[in-house]
């Protein structure tokens, strides 16, 4: 790959540009070949999927993989609803909860501010296989092992701790002359944040949220411990679990699965993308 | 972190002596991460110095320091460090590097036309781990799997190769899907990084005639170092915690060879029981976080200054 950035002024058949084009090419195949074999898998028959000369286009195009998920064999339909749910309770919990604290540790000034700032910022970096097992016995004390309660209290350690410092970046970014009216008034500050500030970084909550929405899609190790009922699973914790049985050599079937699992995170991702940028510039690299 | 609002420091500063120790505003957050990390963490120190198996059905015992040297001594303690350490500066470096490379490619070209490939090249961060591992474990598969099937027919290889059941590419390979999906994080970051550079920075160069790469190497690298640095150390953080891509694409096996830390905790844990020696390689894992954290937080307070 060498990339020739000046090119652009020398015309379209220049070496450089056709080189760069070239290697934007190979950067889209990589990227997209993958996901393309997904969806033409997912269209495939059992046998056709498990050929050993793999074919680029299915030969016979077939839904059968999507309708044998809405089958009898699979509670699929309740996986499906069981993450969508969880995942969007745990982004509004953490939402809701850490709102506040992003506007504290942003605005006011107590003297363990710079602790608890670390302190949360640790927590993020927590192995979570390490509070796994005391998470578990704490559920089982509480009677929410094996429900999505249980869930998202498990998906709140990794997504508050995000969601209290992205959330802190947007804060930051908006300026304190714009509560001053408000204080002179002498409006408490609850109401300065629900009134003033949260319409201001509204854009950023619902980054934030998206971001934790998809972190607790992507988690597959809570939903595989503190589920046990299959009914009540999660939809990347089935596919692991019922790969040992249903998908074992369905490939098909497995890349319908797989398929339906990826759209609900693709149009989150999209639909945030652009505030993505400014939220992870903000929050991770510009941020603190 | 407090510099952003001048105005506030300065009232504050003649307030210092009434400061109070802490905002009730933090306090709902503070309370749920006490019961939800706090309190693990304090269990699995606990945990750590005793012999608690929950298959034994007897009370758990005290036993000192005995679960960390049983560790010192444990050829799959030593083996898993070792992946992990491959597995998460492999992926990162090179994903940092195609990042950075896609960056700089795609810089300065705008419309809608490039937004589209932009938006396509950046997919890949949207699939779920666990897609990624059964997509890549399907593409990887011995007999039908579209990589090894492409190898046979442009002739670059003569029979097919086991990618995920041998124990030497088992792990290179899980990388390549990581990586994969990781790429993409980059190459926003930087894009991002690479369009706040002034305006005034590179024409300056351009009218000192600079060459591209000299452009590259000694304008543009310098103002990517922080954001090169902060956003890998985040990756470096999060590939330490990945579970679902290894756990998916071969369970941590063939053998141990595939077996990061995670994968082994959470085998000594769920599947032998042994609380207590799991517990012993958690605590060891935190403390290395703790420095990671550490170095974290020193490199953003460089950054803000």
């Amino acid at each position: 790959m060498k990339p020739n950035v000046q090119s652009s002024r020398a015309g379209w058949l220049s070496p450089g540009n056709i080189a760069r084009w070239v290697a934007i090419g190979f950067a889209l195949l990589w990227s997209l070949a993958p996901i393309y074999w997904m969806l033409s898998t997912s269209f495939k028959t059992e046998l056709e999927a498990a050929r050993l000369d793999p074919t680029l286009w299915p030969e016979a195009p077939t839904i059968a993989n999507y309708s044998g998920l809405m089958g009898t064999s699979l509670p699929f339909v309740s996986f499906f609803v069981n993450t969508v749910m969880s995942c969007l309770l745990t982004a509004i919990v953490c939402v809701v909860i850490a709102t506040p604290a992003a506007y504290a540790l942003s605005r006011a000034r107590f003297r363990l501010a710079g602790t608890v700032g670390y302190a949360i910022l640790s927590f993020r970096m927590l192995p979570m296989v390490v509070v796994l097992a005391p998470l578990y016995l704490l559920l089982l004390n509480a009677k929410l092992l094996d429900s999505g309660t249980g869930l998202v209290v498990g998906f709140t350690t990794f997504g508050l701790p995000f969601a209290v410092w992205m959330l802190k970046s947007f804060v930051d970014a908006v300026p304190i002359e714009v509560e001053e009216a408000a204080r002179v008034d002498g409006y408490p500050r609850w109401q300065i944040l629900l009134k003033v500030v949260v319409p201001l970084i509204m854009p950023g909550i619902l980054t934030t949220g998206t971001f934790v929405f998809m972190e607790a899609w992507n988690n597959l190790i809570y939903p595989l411990t503190f589920i046990t009922t299959i009914e009540k699973q999660t939809l990347p914790a089935a596919l692991v679990l019922t790969f040992t049985g249903q998908f074992k050599t369905d490939w098909g079937g497995m890349m319908a699965a797989a398929t339906i699992t990826t759209l609900p995170l693709m149009i989150a991702f999209f639909a945030v993308q652009r505030s993505m940028v400014r939220g992870l510039t903000s929050g991770a690299v510009a941020g603190a | 972190m407090a510099a952003e609002t001048t105005t506030t420091e300065v009232r504050v500063r003649s307030r210092a002596r009434h400061e109070p120790w802490l905002d009730r505003m933090v306090l709902p957050t503070l309370v749920v991460m006490a019961v939800v990390v706090g309190y693990p963490i304090v269990y699995t120190i606990a945990l750590s110095v005793q012999n608690y198996n929950l298959l034994d059905f007897r009370p758990a015992a005290y036993v000192g320091a005995a679960n960390y040297t049983k560790l010192a001594g444990d050829p799959i303690f030593w083996g898993s460090l070792t992946n992990t350490a491959v597995y998460t500066f492999g992926s990162v470096g090179v994903s940092a590097l195609l990042g950075l490379a896609l960056a700089l490619l795609m810089e300065n070209l705008g419309g809608a036309r490039f937004r589209a490939i932009r938006a396509l090249l950046l997919t890949p961060w949207a699939v779920p781990f666990v897609v990624v591992a059964f997509l890549f474990r399907y593409m990887y598969l011995q007999n039908g799997g579209v990589i090894n099937a492409v190898l046979l027919s442009t002739g670059i290889i003569d029979a097919p190769i086991p990618w995920l059941n041998s124990s030497t590419l088992a792990l290179p390979a899980v990388m390549v899907a990581n990586i994969w999906a990781m790429a993409p994080f980059f190459f926003l970051l930087l894009s991002a990084a690479l369009s706040a550079i002034p305006n005034e920075v590179i024409e300056s160069a351009r009218v000192d005639r600079a060459g591209t790469w000299g452009m590259i190497w000694h304008i543009k690298l310098p103002f990517l170092r922080n954001p090169l640095l902060i956003s890998s150390l985040l990756m470096v953080i999060s590939n330490f915690n990945d579970f679902a891509k290894i756990w998916a694409m071969t369970q941590g096996g063939p053998g141990y060879s595939t077996s990061t830390l995670v994968v082994y905790v959470y085998r000594l844990a769920f599947e032998r029981f042994e609380f207590g020696y799991a517990s012993a390689v958690g605590v060891i894992w935190l403390i290395m976080l703790m420095v990671l954290a550490w170095i974290y937080m020193r490199v953003l307070r460089m950054e803000s200054r």
